[in-house]
């Protein structure tokens, strides 16, 4: 239990956030006790999606966490667009390692597109999860629902409570 | 908050075993489907089904049913049904002195992902298997399950729901390996199935206490490592799921 707590304090010790980027390409990030990468200036659920708010659309996908416990994701079963999704109301499922996970919608809103190349390419979910293997982009209906999910901070404090408990 | 966190860690959870003979597989997702709606609402703790099916061939998610070498209607004229699912993995066949476990449990409760339960459920299974001095392996990439050298020997197919589990593993005990001929078991072309009794001169139990002994021993491969007490009942409330 010591020892766990001492490689808490560690790993937070060097975490790294990235302030004035040297490369304005590069998103912010750091890295958490699980060392998954945790991006700044999106929006965190507990079931470990993503929601990246720009304007009038909400792009959706899972986080590298998400997709570490995962394992190869193989196939991606994404919803129609002009479909409604339902805050912490599943939307689609990936399958990894003979399991299917279902995916859970962090807002509620109208599907305007669907990220159609995972169905050639689900391993985009592992390999870029915050960018290339985006799944949905939403119109949502009740932007309030924002205010609810987690920050950056508390997205990696949340997994590092979460590994650390068990 | 230290000793809160000693505490949770210290604390041992209950896991009940259904022990279910042979079940029909459509009244076995039944079933599943409850026990994963009153597992979410924590009305139930972490469960373990342990049954045979009657012969029956199964689909998941991807409906890969280019993997049946034979029409629906002839597997009808074998004593077989078909059913498509929700789970992950390919095309399987279950039937009689097939081990069938599925654990309905909440990975987030055990703060573990799909990759880390299905690698338990395979060493499970590989342990099982040293029980009767048989070698098995996990899968290589892409081939999730247990084999002994080229030949599959247990199955896994999982649904994660809201973080529960259903669905679950399958491992040859003495099944008739006839019935995985009509289609491409998992859908890995050029590669055998087996079973314990193909692979071990050492005597097999009766097929019911060979399926408990299973059962025992994933169950002790994988919860002892957390501290949880294994409880064995056939709660009667179980009748009104009549067994085949």
């Amino acid at each position: 239990m010591a020892l766990r707590m001492w490689a808490s304090s560690t790993a937070n010790a060097l975490k790294l956030s990235s302030s004035t980027s040297k490369s304005h390409l590069l998103p912010a990030f750091s890295i958490s006790r699980c060392f998954s990468s945790v991006l700044e200036g999106l929006k965190y659920a507990t079931s470990h999606e993503w929601v990246k708010h720009d304007g009038s659309v909400a792009t959706i996908g899972i986080t590298d966490h998400a997709q570490d416990h995962l394992g190869e994701v193989v196939f991606v079963e994404l919803p129609e667009e002009k479909s409604s999704v339902s805050k912490e109301k599943n939307f689609g499922a990936v399958e990894s390692v003979k399991a299917t996970s279902e995916i859970l919608s962090p807002i509620s809103g109208e599907v305007i597109e669907v990220n159609t190349k995972l169905t050639d390419s689900p391993g985009l979910i592992n390999s870029s999860p915050y960018e290339d293997g985006w799944m949905i982009k939403v119109k949502p209906s009740n932007p309030a629902e924002l205010e609810t999910l987690m920050g950056s901070k508390e997205y990696t404090k949340f997994c590092e409570e979460e590994d650390a408990a068990h | 908050m230290i000793m809160d966190d000693l505490q949770k860690m210290r604390s041992p959870r209950t896991l009940e075993v259904w022990k279910l003979g042979t079940v029909n597989y459509l009244k076995s997702l039944k079933l599943e489907d409850k026990l994963v709606s009153d597992r979410k609402a924590n009305r139930i703790p972490d469960t373990l089904l342990s049954l045979q099916h009657p012969p029956t061939y199964t689909l998941g998610k991807r409906r890969t049913d280019h993997n049946l070498l034979i029409p629906e209607a002839e597997l009808k004229g074998l004593g077989a049904e078909l059913h498509y699912t929700q789970r992950g993995g390919d095309i399987t066949f279950h039937g009689p002195h097939h081990a069938i476990l599925y654990p309905i449990i909440s990975l987030r409760s055990i703060g573990i992902g799909a990759r880390n339960y299905v690698e338990t459920l395979e060493r499970s299974m590989i342990e099982f298997a040293s029980v009767y001095r048989v070698k098995a392996r996990a899968g290589h990439k892409g081939e999730t399950g247990v084999w002994v050298g080229d030949r599959k020997i247990g199955a896994i197919g999982v649904r994660i729901s809201s973080g529960i589990t259903s669905h679950g593993l399958a491992f040859n005990i003495d099944p008739d390996l006839k019935y995985f001929e009509h289609i491409v078991p998992c859908g890995i072309a050029d590669k055998e199935v087996t079973s314990l009794r193909r692979e071990t001169d050492t005597m097999l139990l009766h097929s019911e206490e060979m399926m408990m002994l299973c059962g025992r021993k994933i169950l002790h491969s994988f919860w002892t490592t957390r501290r949880r007490s294994i409880k064995t009942n056939s709660p009667s409330g179980l009748t009104r799921f009549n067994p085949v």
